[in-house]
């Protein structure tokens, strides 16, 4: 809230400056966002007061008038507004002046006549926003005076950012209250006198929930002045609190409510019907609102209703047909008590936030309503007049909220704190929070004011010791914590060395949005996603149930930004619905598109990647698991994938079981192009829990005999994987076999049609002794032999 | 006779030492070689005349022919010597190459700036002694409000503007990672240290907030923990990460779930005497703490009377910001390669 400091200067005595208040009260958990002053200094600006107004001889709508400034001879100023008239003060610019708009006055002729200087309006002083005519000063003014003077432009705004605990500071008073407890500031004492009744008009006040408000204050007042305004001081007060100032009566209401902190409302006495009900709503009730809109009620509401239904929402908003207008003469004011619950969730179910239901969600003081509507009334009297009639109360004490005494032991204040705390600072700074502390042997019983909602617990005492004193006298202490086990298994890849062998492996690591465009995820898995009820947009509304969508996108954003060469991995959630159970996996997917190698001077020519590309990036990520047995890669298919360039992976499990890790594989052509992509898209996506599991190494004995590498090209169709002939050589030669590589793979001339040629390169080895010519070449026979039964493998000739 | 073939072989030294000396390639000198000490070469030819000889002067002639052959190896092997060691600064010569010219190959990736926060936060707690929690992102009101100390019509829900998912039962997307601490404690006993970074969501997008962002949530639960231990470890952590000896500043502030609570301002690491990031205050939010509330033990059964502790909450991407000179938050999620490059 905005606070004028010479406002709160009214109420609270202290040395401190604009500033010293702002860093007093920042410190204290009382964040002030910002100081300024209300205006600079405007010199050659005074108040005067218009002597004459003639029509302009040559001008219908300017008016010649003569304006006392204080000088001898009145000074001679034309002027526009409809509202200049004989014996009107009024804010004068005079020669030299320069206005907050930048405005420089200088006597002019305006068609044919002398101007020497200019009647100003609120708006050309900085005051409002837009102006009618020029500003009506009230008869306190003194010819001559300073108007920046007048109008107390030196004043400060104090912007502070309270948070939700504390209610009790948005008003006046409350800052007030709370400059008494970190300043020591003196209180002026403001005691509202009791308005004696005049007459005996009186309205039926009735509580049908009083958990929901406990007390309700009415009062009638009758013969106002329709022509009463507001006085120019209120409006400024208003205006610098960032209230807009409206008419007599809601002025007065909300000046009470700044000053005081109690929300008021007031009717119109004419619209009203009968009694005056508390009461919750009836389902489906509609009621207009004094924002225009129409509200349709839920039972859950409390609302403020006549004989003929609902006049307000308790605590949020008036109604339009029961407001007042212009020819209101006769009003029903209101005071009440809606608690905290009461309030708070209707607001915002209704999408309403006003200065109302503000404070009551935060929290009103109880005590308050009855001194606010005394208040409202006086002011009320003075400004519009009228006949107040008695209070119409209704009250159950009983259920006004009430401040239980909280312990406070001084043990668990030092030691919660970390620091000794002497007894009697401790008894000073709590009796200036409390007029009610009871000191009881090492500890102290106090009773909290019935504003401070947020004083319930021992640790919100020590809180307010600790700050008023200021958290700068807390000490520094570093605890001592005891030694942890060490934080990752060795049967575990921990993430952070996957994503270090991507980025070594010339990918870069991108972080997307959870919650993706539907059709985006439908593209790319087949399950149904998770759906939010209030996504910020259509493109954000479901929880991704692969990474691909968020991958892809971010592949699409920057081929857009003519990067041709693209190597991008994510690692997160998914997020999945099982039966009613929420499920979140974490995985890793890659994507590639364009060249192998960035473009550069010399060396290999420009390839884009391709399908073993990729399979090799994701087998090197796979063997940081040290697995003994290989991965299993199978053909598969995927909704998004071309049909004949996907791969499962997968490793054996127990009982030889495939364990599902993810997929691998080539985007489909059609997303391809939708994408913009002129090279492959490549893509992996792997559960991470699954695919993180490692083994730890076993030592083998290294053989100190030399090995023999044997090549042979064989020649089989052209459906025979050569993952089975790998492991077909495998499983038939044991032990004896070191290493089997693959190094060439080739079709065409020389090979008959339908048919590959594949080299492998057989590293035999033993480990107690040289293996002969013989023993090798038997060895390279029996591989052979049972390639060809088994694959119909021939020597390539 | 002998006077004759004497001079022959003083000749043919002479001859031999000229046409080494001028050599210029070791094929030439090849051919010399065979020329002079070949089996048909010209110092062979005269030791064959040796029979024309008187037998007395035959062995001085001989001896004469050996030292000439001899001299001549020499001068051959002395000049192929030269030679190689020409041709190979002369290979050297041609070898040169421009050493600027950029290396071949793939380059380097990197991660994202918010992992490599991340990781620097972790690793700071880590070595502190705390271990690493991780708790879902769709959670329930209990964990994310109720046991939080914020129950329904809370005035702090409205700060967290929380995404509902659309399911039977009720779940949100966790507005913060606080619900881990909740998590934890229902799980283990004090001691308690731990950090628990992740995702989280708030429903709420423009210039200064993204729907979704990180934080890294701490919590320290013992015997005789105290605020002055919180403000001893944020300390040392926000000295340690931005390696400076900063000011550190706590400033009451509300949080429902931690009492007393502070905000932790840092002074300003951009200037000396205010700028635009500090808004000229000299000081820099940068994390939110408190010490645990008395109702949050009890939502999650731990004696408040007997253990206390401390909880804090930092923005990631906030923390990045500062560190890196990041001035829009949006640029996070972009994921476009020109900002993402920067980080190495």
């Amino acid at each position: 809230m905005i606070i004028s400091e010479l406002w709160l200067r009214e109420w609270a005595a202290t040395e401190l400056g604009a500033e010293g208040i702002a860093e007093r009260l920042t410190l204290a958990g009382l964040e002030v966002d910002g100081v300024t002053r209300v205006a600079d200094p405007i010199d050659q600006l005074v108040v005067g007061k218009v002597v004459s107004a003639e029509p302009h001889p040559d001008a219908d709508r300017l008016q010649l008038t003569l304006v006392d400034v204080g000088t001898e001879e009145p000074l001679q100023i034309v002027c526009g507004a409809p509202n200049a008239r004989a014996e009107l003060l009024v804010a004068v610019a005079l020669e030299g002046a320069q206005l907050p708009n930048g405005l420089k006055i200088k006597a002019t002729d305006v068609r044919g006549v002398k101007s020497n200087g200019m009647l100003c309006s609120a708006a050309e002083l900085g005051l409002s926003e837009e102006s009618d005519g020029i500003l009506e000063l009230e008869s306190d003014a003194q010819i001559g005076q300073r108007v920046d003077q007048y109008l107390q432009l030196h004043d400060h705004l104090i912007d502070i950012d309270l948070t939700p605990n504390r209610g009790d500071c948005l008003s006046v008073q409350g800052v007030a209250r709370e400059l008494k407890v970190l300043a020591d500031a003196k209180l002026s004492s403001f005691d509202v006198a009791d308005v004696e009744s005049a007459s005996d008009s009186q309205i039926d006040v009735m509580l049908r929930d009083e958990a929901a408000c406990p007390r309700y204050i009415g009062r009638i007042i009758e013969g106002l002045d329709t022509g009463a305004r507001t006085p120019l001081w209120m409006q400024e007060r208003l205006r610098r609190c960032g209230v807009r100032p409206i008419s007599a009566v809601v002025d007065i209401t909300n000046y009470v409510m700044l000053e005081l902190g109690q929300p008021m409302h007031a009717f119109d006495r004419s619209k009203l019907n009968g009694a005056i009900i508390v009461r919750h709503a009836e389902q489906g009730e509609s009621i207009r609102l004094l924002d225009e809109s129409t509200a349709t009620l839920r039972a859950d509401t409390l609302v403020i209703a006549d004989t003929n239904g609902p006049i307000a929402i308790a605590g949020v908003m008036g109604g339009l047909d029961s407001a007042i207008d212009d020819s209101t003469t006769g009003i029903v004011l209101e005071a009440a008590h809606f608690t905290r619950k009461a309030v708070a969730g209707a607001a915002r179910s209704y999408g309403l936030h006003t200065e109302s239901s503000h404070r009551f969600e935060r929290g009103v003081d109880p005590q308050l309503a009855e001194r606010a509507i005394q208040r409202a009334t006086q002011l009320v009297l003075q400004i519009c007049g009228g006949t107040a009639g008695p209070l119409c109360q209704q009250n159950n004490s009983e259920r006004l909220p009430t401040r239980p005494p909280v312990a406070l032991r001084q043990s668990k204040l030092n030691q919660l704190l970390g620091m000794q705390l002497d007894a009697p600072e401790v008894e000073t700074i709590l009796g200036r929070v409390s007029d009610t502390l009871e000191p009881a042997g090492g500890s102290w019983l106090v009773t909290p004011p019935s504003y401070r909602f947020d004083i319930e617990y021992e640790a919100d005492l020590i809180e307010e010791v600790a700050r008023v004193r200021g958290y700068d006298s807390v000490p520094t202490a570093l605890p001592r914590i005891a030694p942890r086990s060490a934080a990752a298994s060795e049967q575990t890849i921990g993430l952070r060395q996957v994503k270090q062998s991507l980025v070594a492996r010339d990918f870069r690591e991108v972080i997307s949005y959870s919650f993706v465009d539907p059709d985006r995820n439908s593209e790319f898995s087949s399950e149904a996603p998770i759906r939010l009820r209030n996504p910020l947009a259509e493109n954000l509304s479901v929880m991704r149930t692969s990474l691909l969508p968020g991958l892809i996108g971010a592949l699409e954003f920057n081929l857009k930004r003519q990067r041709d060469r693209v190597r991008l991995f994510e690692a997160g959630a998914t997020y999945h619905l099982h039966g009613d159970q929420f499920v979140e996996r974490q995985r890793l997917a890659a994507v590639v598109c364009g060249p192998v190698l960035p473009e550069q001077w010399a060396g290999e020519t420009r390839r884009d990647a391709d399908f073993y590309d990729l399979k090799g990036d994701l087998s090197a990520v796979l063997s940081l698991t040290g697995l003994k047995e290989p991965f299993i890669f199978n053909e598969f298919e995927h909704i998004a994938m071309q049909s004949g360039q996907v791969s499962s992976v997968n490793k054996s499990g127990v009982n030889g079981q495939l364990v599902d890790l993810g997929w691998l594989g080539r985007l489909h052509p059609s997303l391809q192009k939708k994408i913009g992509a002129t090279a492959p898209v490549l893509v992996f996506e792997l559960d991470l829990e699954r695919a993180l599991e490692a083994e730890l190494p076993a030592f083998a004995e290294v053989s100190r005999f030399p090995s023999v590498r044997r090549d042979l090209s064989i020649v089989v169709g052209q459906g025979v994987s050569a993952a089975s002939l790998l492991s077909c050589v495998r499983a038939e030669l044991g032990s004896a076999l070191n290493k089997a590589l693959l190094f060439d793979v080739y079709e065409g001339a020389g090979v008959e049609a339908g048919c590959k040629s594949i080299s492998l390169g057989l590293v035999l080895q033993h480990n107690d002794r040289t293996l002969t010519d013989a023993e090798s070449d038997a060895l390279i026979e029996s591989a052979l032999a049972v390639l060809a039964e088994q694959y119909g493998a021939k020597l390539r000739a | 006779m002998a006077d004759s073939l004497d001079a022959n072989l003083d000749s043919i030294l002479a001859q031999a030492r000229q046409a080494i000396r001028q050599a210029e390639a070791s094929a030439e000198l090849e051919s010399l070689r065979v020329q002079y000490l070949g089996k048909k070469g010209e110092l062979t030819g005269l030791l064959k005349q040796i029979g024309s000889l008187p037998p007395e002067q035959r062995p001085g002639f001989g001896d004469a022919v050996n030292q000439v052959k001899q001299q001549v190896a020499e001068l051959i092997s002395h000049k192929k010597e030269q030679l190689e060691v020409a041709h190979l600064a002369a290979t050297i010569e041609a070898e040169r190459i421009d050493i600027s010219l950029p290396g071949r190959g793939r380059g380097l990736g990197g991660l994202h700036p918010v992992t490599r926060t991340m990781q620097r936060i972790e690793d700071i707690f880590v070595a502190m002694g705390f271990g690493v929690a991780t708790g879902p992102e769709i959670e329930d009101d209990f964990h994310n409000f109720e046991a939080l100390n914020i129950p329904p019509e809370h005035p702090a829900r409205a700060m967290h503007d929380t995404f509902y998912v659309d399911s039977v039962a009720p779940r949100l997307l966790r507005t913060h990672t606080s619900p881990v601490q909740v998590r934890f404690m229902q799980e283990q006993k004090p001691p308690i240290n731990i950090i628990a970074p992740g995702r989280v969501y708030r429903c709420d997008s423009d210039v200064t907030h993204t729907p979704m962002f990180h934080q890294v949530e701490g919590l320290m639960v013992d015997e005789g923990i105290s605020f002055a231990d919180l403000k001893g470890v944020l300390t040392h952590f926000l000295r340690q990460f931005f390696e400076a000896d900063l000011d550190i500043r706590l400033r009451p502030s509300y949080f429902p779930f931690t009492e007393p609570s502070a905000e932790v301002d840092i002074s300003c690491v951009f200037c000396d005497s205010g700028c635009r990031i500090c808004k000229g205050s000299g000081w820099i939010e940068v994390l939110g703490s408190g010490m645990v509330h008395p109702e949050v033990f009890r939502h999650v059964g731990i004696d408040a009377e007997k253990y206390t502790g401390f909880a804090f909450g930092l923005g990631v991407e906030r923390l990045t910001m500062l560190r890196y000179g990041v001035t829009d938050l949006r640029s996070f999620f972009d994921n476009d390669l020109a900002f993402l490059e920067q980080f190495r």
